[in-house]
């Protein structure tokens, strides 16, 4: 399920880039077309605020438009873009009060001394394809993902959300890959934790239909 | 054998491909013996799926695609 960028598209977006910074304006259109879907989505599931997500976008786009000529092409032109993007967005998440975040030790699953499951795992694993898409289950995704701390929030949706490579993703964060595998696996572990009473019942309420 | 921790510890390694073959052997050596950790590994990767699915939904809604181009009209204006 990874949507990792090509070579073929890395290089028409570097082309372009060059482009611009040769002086060509039409180039930063395309720059600015390709981008500012990613942009948006990536500092809305950080922030789950749309007028903090168009600020961060119109920013992020007035950056590109100002400081293209300073991208040297040390990493990706895209991981330089998702780093803007998130340095905008984390200044709009300090300048607001948060709430605490849970712990993510207390959902983490519980073994007994010699290393086995103690807890009663139900699979409600088949038929939540049908939730998918239902408001109602938008809402308790978002909700849990919200509830992740911001280091495993930011790994999980550029992993699980937008699709990254692990090596891209520690491109992106500057972070070693161990630490970007560790930071996914506690994501993940929490948001199943989070979401597992939630299809449970589902579960239970279809059953006794 | 492996105990449920170093199982669940793996898990994301095993969903996505990462780990040699014989861990990997090891770990469905365990899940044929522990349904515990087949319910844990099935509900695992659904709430991923699930979670990542939702967060592509995320859509730029058209009337902020209007506003940027437009803003991005004006800057190039100042520009040249």
């Amino acid at each position: 399920m990874s949507f990792t960028q090509n070579k073929e598209t890395k290089e028409a977006e570097e082309a372009l880039v060059r482009e611009f910074q040769a002086g060509n304006l039409e180039a930063y259109d395309q720059i600015a077309e390709i981008y500012q879907k990613k942009i948006y989505a990536l500092s809305f599931n950080m922030t789950r605020n749309p007028m903090d997500a168009q600020d961060v976008t119109q920013e992020v786009l007035l950056t590109l438009f100002r400081k293209a000529h300073t991208f040297q092409g040390k990493s990706a032109f895209s991981s330089w873009v998702y780093r803007i993007t998130l340095n905008a967005t984390y200044m709009k998440l300090r300048s607001k009060k948060k709430e605490p975040n849970v712990s993510l030790e207390d959902l983490l699953p519980a073994y007994n001394a010699s290393g086995y499951q103690q807890e009663k795992i139900q699979d409600w694993s088949e038929n939540t394809e049908s939730l998918l898409f239902a408001n109602e289950t938008r809402e308790v995704i978002q909700k849990a993902v919200d509830q992740l701390p911001e280091k495993e929030k930011v790994v999980f949706i550029l992993r699980d959300g937008e699709g990254l490579s692990t090596e891209k993703v520690s491109e992106i964060l500057e972070l070693t890959i161990p630490a970007v595998k560790s930071r996914l696996h506690r994501a993940r572990l929490f948001l199943r934790k989070k979401l597992s009473p939630y299809f449970e019942e589902y579960n239970s309420r279809r059953e006794k239909k | 054998m492996i105990c449920c921790k170093e199982c669940l510890d793996l898990l994301s390694d095993y969903m996505d491909g990462d780990l040699d073959p014989q861990t990997s052997a090891d770990l469905e050596e365990h899940f044929q013996d522990c349904p515990p950790c087949i319910a844990f590994l099935n509900t695992f990767k659904s709430s991923t799926h699930l979670a990542g699915e939702t967060l592509r939904e995320v859509d730029i809604p058209e009337v902020v695609q209007g506003k940027m181009k437009e803003f991005i009209s004006q800057q190039k204006k100042k520009k040249s």
